[in-house]
């Protein structure tokens, strides 16, 4: 029987993704024995994305995703992608719901490029060129670039099988997914490949597991505001965590590690809108309404990972 | 005047292009670098609290 | 056809939709384009619920609970305030007009001021004109 062949495409992403698949270390090397790398792009594999569109379609036995959905190329490529894979997985959060990188939501492309190539204290552009999507060098030479789009997660582009989130997926996790892919033992297409298990049902800090109930947090607090305490509950002491609703495939990490949890983890099976339902849950843990005031940055703290796939998707007026 | 694209550029993060421009003869007459990707943290990172900007930032890139 | 606001109002049942039931018995008129939702308590409306009316092409949502004090489930209405307001201030900063979702207290007993509250809402949201958000439209 010939290898399973696998195809892994980084789209509007940063190359975390990649680097937890390297993560998984020796199960690497069983990983890649069993498997064809027909494409990875652009950082494992030499293949082109002219390779890709040349393979024959259904070809490709599994392919991966990365990062949100940004430009006419991620477009093309994503859809090219679609055609050649039987399994499409969405893999890490900026697939799965946008990533850090679908906040270029809240401002149009016009703004995001003033700050980047203008209006910066240490750029030096008095000219005011931005890029272009075509352009011609010295009278004779054409270059183009894709063009800029608002941030899409994949599913809203193409059809997605499979959903892995996190930021970047732990390589536990990682394990678990590659374990799950290589003998077939995948959940109905659609869902996401998760223990389904929220980060409090796997956080020592969680004092519901410790038999105590759960307190209202009586204030809010920054991470900068002093330290938590050794093992209770960060939303109780007021700093606001997302456990609740995210999903808890990294082990409860960053609570461990007395950080707040942001919700890259993707939503608890059940929940569409990540975001709302993290407003929902948040609200109900404060112990009055004036607390809500104090909450700084809403909109950053809870779409930080889904703005692309929470309503309203985007900053409707700036 | 041909010309050669390699798209995109592997081994790498980040999405680059790379168009080269031959003579008549086959010889190299230019060639172009180009990176493709665009961000936006300039602008996006505004409003957010400081302590939240270093795990915001370090998705610039995660290699 | 000239444009008509289609306004979703979300009322509690034991208050605010025993208030609009008051409002018809006692002939009060309110306008049209109210569409009342019947839930159990003002704390059952989750953040999701507006969006998912706001999505669907709803000009305006209304939610409706008892007075402070007055829940039948005792503090549902406590975390309604807090929900919502939260969910007002990510949607401001958002750039949705903060005026096309309300809550109101309105009990059981106030028929003239659910249909005041409902006047009023039509009022506001025709000056809002039509919802920019119908349809959840992305790109």
């Amino acid at each position: 029987m010939s290898k399973p062949k696998l195809a892994y495409y980084l789209a509007g992403g940063c190359g975390g993704c990649d680097i937890a698949v390297v993560d998984i270390s020796e199960m690497l090397v069983d990983v890649a024995l069993a498997v064809d790398i027909v494409f990875w792009a652009p950082t494992v594999a030499d293949a082109k994305y002219k390779d890709l569109e040349a393979m024959p379609d259904g070809s490709i036995d599994v392919g991966l995703i990365s990062g949100n959905i940004r430009n006419s190329e991620h477009e093309h490529i994503a859809h090219v992608m679609r055609s050649k894979c039987k399994v499409l997985i969405a893999f890490g959060i900026c697939a799965t719901n946008g990533g850090i990188k679908g906040l270029v939501n809240l401002h149009t492309t016009e703004q995001l490029l003033d700050k980047a190539y203008v209006n910066t204290f240490s750029t030096d552009n008095p000219n005011k060129e931005l890029p272009q999507t075509s352009c011609v060098v010295d009278g004779k030479y054409e270059l183009t670039l894709p063009s800029l789009m608002y941030a899409r997660p994949l599913d809203q582009v193409v059809k997605v099988d499979y959903y892995i989130g996190g930021c970047p997926p732990h390589y536990e996790h990682v394990k678990k997914a590659f374990t799950a892919l290589l003998s077939g033992q995948l959940p109905p297409p659609g869902s996401w490949i998760t223990m389904g298990k929220a980060v409090c049902e796997v956080c020592d800090r969680n004092p519901v597991l410790k038999g105590k109930p759960k307190k209202f947090a009586t204030t809010v607090k920054r991470t900068i505001d002093g330290a938590p305490s050794e093992d209770g509950c960060l939303l109780e002491e007021g700093y606001l965590c997302l456990g609740p609703v995210t999903q808890g495939d990294c082990g409860s990490k960053c609570p461990a590690a007395n950080i707040p949890c942001r919700g890259c983890g993707g939503p608890i099976p059940g929940v569409k809108d990540f975001s709302l339902r993290a407003i929902s849950a948040i609200a109900s843990m404060l112990d009055n309404e004036e607390l809500v005031d104090q909450i700084p940055g809403p909109v950053h703290l809870f779409y930080r990972y889904t703005l692309p796939s929470s309503f309203p998707y985007k900053r409707l007026k700036s | 005047m041909k010309k050669i694209e390699i798209n995109p550029m592997t081994r790498l993060e980040g999405h680059g292009k790379i168009t080269i421009f031959l003579d008549e003869q086959g010889n190299v007459e230019n060639a172009f670098m180009q990176v493709v990707e665009f961000m936006g943290y300039e602008k996006f990172l505004i409003g957010m609290p400081i302590e939240e900007v270093p795990r915001t930032v370090s998705t610039i890139c995660g290699v | 056809m000239a444009w008509e606001p289609r306004l979703v109002v979300i009322a509690c049942h034991w208050c605010t939709y025993a208030g609009a039931d008051l409002a018809g018995s006692l002939r009060y008129s309110y306008p049209p384009t109210v569409h009342i939702v019947r839930v159990p308590c003002s704390g059952r409306v989750e953040p999701e619920f507006i969006a998912e009316a706001l999505r669907r092409g709803a000009d305006g949502v209304f939610i409706g609970g008892c007075h402070f004090g007055d829940c039948h489930y005792k503090e549902g209405n406590y975390k309604a305030i807090r929900r919502f307001k939260l969910l007002k201030r990510a949607l401001t900063d958002l750039g949705v007009d903060p005026d096309r979702v309300q809550l109101e207290w309105i009990s059981g007993s106030e028929g003239k001021k659910f249909a005041e509250a409902m006047t009023a809402f039509d009022a506001k949201i025709r000056e809002l004109g039509p919802n920019p958000m119908k349809g959840g439209a992305n790109v």
